[in-house]
């Protein structure tokens, strides 16, 4: 009975993890131009996509091929951003919504014409790897972007508040006129960040793609979570991704293992709808409030 | 000179539907009349997504809930208490319109993106309790993903024909009331400057909880006309965010916030899907986002409201 409950706590964690990485990207161009990007999933895709593709042709493993796919998808991002969304910015909030919606339906659509609908995954040695402690299971490839979570949450921390192009990231995302009074070109600097989202997004989706199913359709369900995860952390706040995921993660492990797995979807939706209603600002209370 | 553009138009379009109600006399074809019946049901949904989000700016994301609504009160009342589909029909625009009122009210608070989320969230939990309520209470209610099969009604493509016509030509002439009303200036005075709407005087909570009450009520009545129609309903298809994606993506082809926004796109849009969906199955979805980018880029206030800024004209 209590080993259950720690299990369905850790799993809650690990999963909440997952959510955190590939919901960090969402929140930063959130936070920084106002957008919601309805292709999100589609980043995530194109990172799993990199890493089969690079597995099946050169046997690369998928952490190994990490790096490429974050390259990839930074100058895919940054191309999108730079010719697409830009044009935009500035127009009321439900063009970007249905731009970027396009966008999913184009990139998911070309995808599933380029590499049919088949469901994929990459086996590795490690891929079902449980690390078994005092009867706990933890699943090691989960455990592994756990970590890479953090890592990705802390290195955007670092570089939005050390560096001088982050320094910029944040004064557009204030004040976007006086940051372009300042000298900031705010077109670059929108493409950079959305680049910048679409890498780590597409790093998440890379390190994820050892343990789930890659199809050029799943994207829209995890856009759909990062809204959630999102939305509870805190829209722009990038902390906040952290801690909406293990929240989520955790809620949505706890409703499965005492409920069904059907209830705990329920659940992630009147969590979000419930949360928006009484504290939009997130359950830190640093989300920007529109 | 406004005044009577608007005039002409509405005589026209009260001219086009008395047509139309004469029409299942003279077409032979139940294709035609069929598509015709889809156009017509379309410009009616889309027509419901703009008296809201189009006029007042409030992006709602999950008015399909209300559609999906409709479709099960008709669906219960008409297998589970053996009620009639007329009053059925009326019983689920009410309780579409109650539902809103009581969901409004908490999240017409919110704004921009955060509006749109939240709708979004309510019409997804939605669609997962009709999905899981009779297995979570072990009853049998919703029927869960095995869906619930309505009395085969055994009518013709006519007479859903004429189920769909007067509730989309309610729905028009509801735009032209917007256009022409105070009501209307309010919701349109919230699209520009809340808080200045709100200091002139406009009651900006009642104008907004009454666009989303009544959006609600007529997509009641279209949810409880299609499950009539298809006779068989899942959570899934009642509840499907397509349909949701469908209803903004016609009215922002057409215009937000015009009077034939909705009806130009609407046609549009489901002649192009008829046209091209059967003849390129496989390029349709790619084609579809394609032409959604264009339009937002190259003209991003849909085609009627292009052509009122570039023929100056106020009308409609």
């Amino acid at each position: 009975m209590y080993t259950v409950f720690v299990q369905t706590i850790i799993n809650g964690l690990l999963l909440g993890g997952v959510y955190a990485a590939y919901s960090a990207g969402f929140s930063l161009i959130f936070g920084v131009m106002g957008v919601v990007n309805l292709a999100h999933g589609e980043l995530i895709m194109l990172g799993a996509f990199t890493s089969y593709w690079l597995f099946a042709y050169f046997n690369l493993d998928p952490y190994l091929s990490a790096p490429f796919a974050m390259i990839l998808l930074f100058l895919f991002g940054y191309v999108v951003q730079k010719y697409i969304i830009n044009r935009v910015i500035g127009q009321p909030h439900i063009m970007s919504y249905i731009l970027t919606f396009g966008l999913h339906l184009m990139i998911a659509n070309i995808a599933i014409k380029m590499w049919t609908q088949d469901f994929r995954s990459i086996t590795t040695s490690y891929s079902g790897a449980n690390a078994a402690i005092w009867g706990l299971n933890i699943p090691l490839a989960r455990l592994v972007t756990f970590m890479v979570a953090l890592l990705v949450t802390w290195v955007l921390w670092f570089f939005l508040m050390r560096t001088e192009t982050g320094r910029a990231i944040r004064a557009t995302a204030q004040d976007k006129e006086v940051a372009r009074l300042m000298g900031v070109d705010i077109r670059n600097i929108y493409a950079i960040t959305f680049g910048l989202g679409a890498a780590i997004t597409g790093l998440s989706g890379s390190v994820m793609s050892p343990f789930v199913i890659i199809s050029p359709e799943m994207g829209l369900e995890y856009t759909i979570i990062a809204f959630c995860v999102v939305v509870l952390g805190g829209m722009g706040y990038m902390p906040g991704a952290l801690v909406g995921g293990l929240v989520l993660g955790v809620a949505q492990s706890l409703a499965a293992t005492y409920l069904n797995a059907g209830v705990s979807v329920a659940i992630t939706f009147i969590i979000l709808f419930i949360m928006l209603v009484i504290c939009p600002k997130g359950i830190l209370g640093k989300g920007s409030v529109a | 000179m406004n005044f009577k553009i608007d005039r002409i138009i509405l005589i026209i379009f009260l001219g086009i539907t008395a047509a139309l109600a004469f029409l299942p006399n003279f077409v032979e074809s139940e294709y035609l009349l069929r598509l015709i019946t889809v156009v017509i049901f379309w410009i009616g949904i889309a027509g419901c997504w703009n008296m809201m989000s189009g006029y007042t700016g409030y992006i709602d994301f999950g008015p399909v809930v209300y559609f999906g609504i409709g479709s099960y009160v008709v669906a219960i009342a008409m297998t589970k208490y053996g009620i009639p589909f007329f009053p059925s029909l009326f019983i689920s625009g009410l309780i579409s319109g109650s539902v809103a009122f009581l969901v409004g009210i908490p999240t017409l608070r919110l704004k921009g993106a955060y509006f749109a989320i939240a709708t979004f969230a309510f019409a997804e939990a939605m669609k997962q309790i009709a999905l899981e309520f009779d297995r979570t209470f072990s009853v049998s209610f919703f029927q869960g993903s095995d869906g619930i099969t309505l009395p085969i009604s055994g009518h013709d493509n006519s007479f859903f024909f004429y189920c769909v016509l007067p509730v989309t030509f309610l729905v028009v002439l509801a735009h032209y009331y917007i256009e022409h009303s105070k009501f209307g200036y309010g919701l349109k005075a919230i699209k520009e400057a809340e808080t200045a709407a709100e200091i002139s005087g406009v009651n900006t909570t009642a104008n907004k909880l009454g666009a989303y009450v009544s959006s609600a009520f007529f997509l009641g009545l279209f949810g409880a006309i299609e499950a009539y129609w298809i006779t068989y309903i899942t959570p899934s298809d009642v509840f499907n965010v397509q349909k949701t994606v469908q209803m903004v993506i016609m009215t922002l082809l057409g215009g937000m916030g015009t009077f034939l926004g909705p009806v130009v796109g609407a046609t549009f849009l489901t002649l192009i899907s008829e046209s091209l969906g059967a003849r390129f199955v496989e390029y349709y979805l790619i084609m579809i986002g394609g032409i959604i980018i264009v339009a937002i880029l190259i003209m991003p206030n849909g085609i009627i409201g292009s052509l009122k800024i570039r023929k100056k004209l106020r009308f409609i």
